[in-house]
């Protein structure tokens, strides 16, 4: 009895089509209603400084190298206390796809991913980010971590009295 | 020859050659710090360690300090040995700073490549690391002392290898400190090479500090134009800016090294004053108006002045490429002179030079290093060419006797003085060498030749392709400038690549220059065409013993983007071509001008 088959078939549909006329829509009116996305999302990338006010960046190219699509560009500079920063620091959201290899890449913590992904504008050269656009103030979600403190360099601290060191050596000393 | 197995691969190799090499001859990669093929072996770093199967030694071994025997087996890849090696990178790392994110070094580090290669990530060590305080070692070498491994390279290859002084080994045990008794600019000028030879980031070139990473370098092999000996080089650029230049190794040419003069003599191309955009009558035009404006302006000089009015000059630092084609610009346009030197002096020693050396007596630096009596004749090898100094240096290391005539001259090694050649005992030396400059008395080693048909000549000209210049000079019968503008015949000068004094092109009436350096010629000229510099361009080089060598194009020619825009931000709009990009090499230059003249002759324009 096939037309019997067929009918249950149609009314089996059927019957999932009304159920779900009384669940609650999954979908929302975007852009009338909007809903917060998890802190994990990944989308508009930001610049976060360290607890002390300085930029974390120091523009050591993991993020360009890390990146599958090329979008983020840099020049590496030295300031006058010996840090280095970025002269100059672009990411193309226009090319992005968000992947975040960029702050998985990132040493110093300094690229991270915020949840806003309303990013569109008309002009697609809107959407090159230069770093007066990106770095924030705050240290976004790690908000202990100074790279500087752990370099074992001495830039924000004399030599020698970073998180993890021994005072310099006296070359010259003649104990064992 | 003894032979031996290396994992499972029988090798046989030379006498007196180290397990490490034996493997390295047949590609199999064993870690090491201190070791490096010109200053051997020290034993310091303990990475190399290999487990020894079978033979006259057992157990681990550091394969650089072992001499190959007969019958040995050796693995490389034993558990002992990688647990060995581990244990060695994760004890090296125990005072090793944080820092890769902020270090030079970065990407092309040694150290970084062998902790990943041995498996080494996360610290077990809880203790604290030893510091240092660094020095300032003058403007081109940084100094961070922290990340010292103490492999002692870079006092073995500054004092051993280089010959300086003034930089050595200091403290003990676990104090040890690489540096000079005093803060001071190093005074080897060969101390560059301490950034090249450094595993790790204590040494990086001041001149590019936090510029650029390795991934991203423009790189090329390419040759050095800085004197005659054509050492081989890699420049570095990024972003259109020269950076850094790095020594290629070439076993017949420089070995493993360069001097300071090749290596920190970047900023000329990048020179905000250079050349970089075509220039007729003070207007700025595209290279190709001002190549027809040329070709016109030849024509109107010849009608005006009559044939032979116009002089082309060339110069030794252009490409050997550019050189040949001079005398044929010089036949189209029916030019009175042809030169490649600005005095007859400098025309008739070149000249003599070359003709003393095409003989087939002409010595190279390894020649140099292999010799066993080497004269100093005349000439100051520290200051006209330092490479060759450094190849006298390695043969009196390995027992040559080295003479010296000639006054005020200092040298990196022991020298006997002389008056004049017949003082040295040429006849009882196997390989003698004579190192002079164009400034020699031809005749006088002429003869000498004769009687010493062994004695090899090592002529250090003035610049890169002098030789190759000459050689077309010879085939040519090419003129000093000097004696060309004598009769005041000459009315236009069309230089390339030429270093005229301003002097000489006074009262010239017309004067073009093609070059990409600002020199004097461009400074009168009416007419002006930017040339690419010799990271720019593909070319080659004739070098001080007739070695042709050729240079690849490192970079694209341009105004680097670093200052390119008052903000700060490379320029947010699209072209095709860089601004300053226009520049062409100066053979393409002379090809099309041969070209344009050619169609105008048979009635095509």
């Amino acid at each position: 009895m096939k037309i019997l088959s067929d009918i249950a078939a149609l009314l089996t549909g059927m019957w999932i089509t009304w159920k779900h006329m009384f669940r609650r829509p999954v979908t929302i009116q975007y852009p009338e209603e909007k809903r917060q996305p998890y802190p994990r999302y990944r989308a508009r990338i930001v610049l976060t400084r360290d607890p002390d006010g300085g930029e974390r960046c120091v523009a050591c190219q993991l993020c360009s190298a890390a990146c599958p699509v090329d979008c983020i560009s840099m020049q590496p500079t030295e300031d006058t206390d010996g840090r280095r920063s970025a002269e100059w620091f672009r990411i193309n959201f226009a090319r992005c796809i968000f992947c975040g290899l960029c702050a998985e890449a990132c040493p110093t913590l300094a690229i991270q991913m915020t949840p806003d992904f309303e990013i569109c504008t008309r002009d697609i050269m809107d959407l090159v980010y230069e770093k007066e656009d990106l770095l924030i103030d705050g240290c976004g979600k790690s908000s202990h971590y100074n790279f500087y403190r752990h370099a074992g360099i001495g830039v924000t601290q004399p030599r020698g009295n970073g998180a993890e060191e021994l005072p310099p050596v006296d070359v010259r000393g003649l104990l064992p | 020859m003894p032979k031996l197995i290396i994992d499972d691969i029988p090798v046989e190799v030379a006498e007196g050659t180290t397990v490490l090499e034996a493997a390295q001859s047949v590609d199999i990669p064993i870690p090491h710090f201190c070791w490096h093929p010109a200053l051997g072996k020290a034993g310091a770093c303990r990475v190399c360690a290999v487990k020894m199967l079978e033979g006259p030694v057992k157990g681990i071994q550091m394969s650089c300090m072992l001499p190959v025997q007969e019958g040995m087996v050796v693995s490389t890849t034993d558990p002992e040995a990688v647990a060995m090696r581990r244990a060695v990178i994760e004890w090296l790392m125990i005072n090793h700073p944080h820092d890769c994110p902020v270090c030079d070094e970065g990407g092309e580090c040694q150290l970084q490549d062998f902790t990943i290669a041995g498996g080494h990530g996360i610290r077990r060590y809880s203790g604290k690391k030893r510091t240092h305080v660094n020095q300032y070692l003058g403007p081109y070498i940084e100094h961070e002392m922290n990340r010292c491994i103490q492999c002692y390279r870079c006092v073995r290859f500054y004092q051993e290898y280089a010959g300086g002084t003034d930089f050595g080994v200091m403290g003990s045990a676990g104090r040890v400190y690489f540096g000079r008794f005093q803060e001071g600019q190093l005074e080897s000028p060969f101390s560059g090479n301490l950034v090249d030879i450094c595993p790790t980031g204590v040494f990086t070139d001041k001149t590019a500090r936090f510029r650029a990473r390795y991934w991203d370098y423009d790189m090329a092999p390419s040759v050095c134009p800085h004197c005659s000996l054509g050492c081989n080089t890699t420049p570095v650029a990024r972003y259109r800016e020269l950076l850094k230049t790095v020594a290629r190794r070439n076993e017949a040419v420089n070995d493993w090294f360069i001097c300071d003069r090749g290596r920190f003599s970047n900023s000329v191309v990048n020179d905000p004053l250079r050349p970089r955009r075509a220039v007729v009558d003070s207007r700025e035009t595209g290279v190709a108006e001002a190549l027809e404006a040329l070709q016109l302006r030849i024509r109107d000089i010849e009608e005006q002045y009559g044939p032979g009015s116009i002089a082309v000059v060339g110069s030794s630092r252009m490409a050997q490429e550019a050189a040949e084609l001079l005398p044929q610009l010089a036949h189209r346009i029916g030019a009175g002179a042809l030169c490649f030197s600005t005095t007859r002096k400098e025309q008739v020693e070149t000249l003599a030079l070359l003709e003393l050396l095409s003989a087939g007596r002409s010595a190279s630096q390894q020649d140099v290093r292999n010799s066993d009596c080497i004269v100093i004749y005349g000439c100051d090898p520290l200051n006209e060419a330092p490479m060759m100094a450094m190849a006298a240096r390695q043969a009196w290391r390995a027992g040559a006797k080295v003479y010296l005539i000639g006054q005020g001259i200092s040298l990196p090694c022991e020298v006997t003085e002389c008056t004049a050649l017949e003082d040295v005992p040429l006849a009882e030396a196997e390989r003698p060498i004579i190192i002079c400059n164009v400034s020699v008395r031809v005749e006088l080693l002429d003869k000498l030749q004769e009687s010493h048909s062994h004695l090899k000549i090592a002529g250090l000209f003035p610049a890169a392709n002098s030789f190759g210049a000459a050689q077309v000079m010879r085939e040519t019968g090419a003129i000093s400038l000097e004696e060309a503008l004598a009769d005041g015949e000459i009315k236009g000068i069309i230089a390339i690549e030429a270093d005229i004094p301003a002097a000489l092109l006074d009262g010239i009436p017309f004067v073009a220059a093609l070059d990409w350096l600002a020199a004097a010629a461009v400074q009168a000229a009416q007419i002006v065409i930017p040339t690419t510099a010799w990271v720019e361009m593909d070319g080659s080089y004739i070098n001080y013993e007739g070695r042709a060598q050729q240079f690849s194009k490192v970079m694209n020619p341009g105004v680097p983007i670093k200052g390119l825009d008052p903000n700060g931000h490379p320029p947010h709009s699209h072209r095709t071509v860089a601004p300053g990009g226009e520049a062409l090499p100066a053979w393409q230059l002379l090809a099309t001008l041969i070209k344009l003249l050619d169609d105008d002759s048979r009635g095509l324009s």
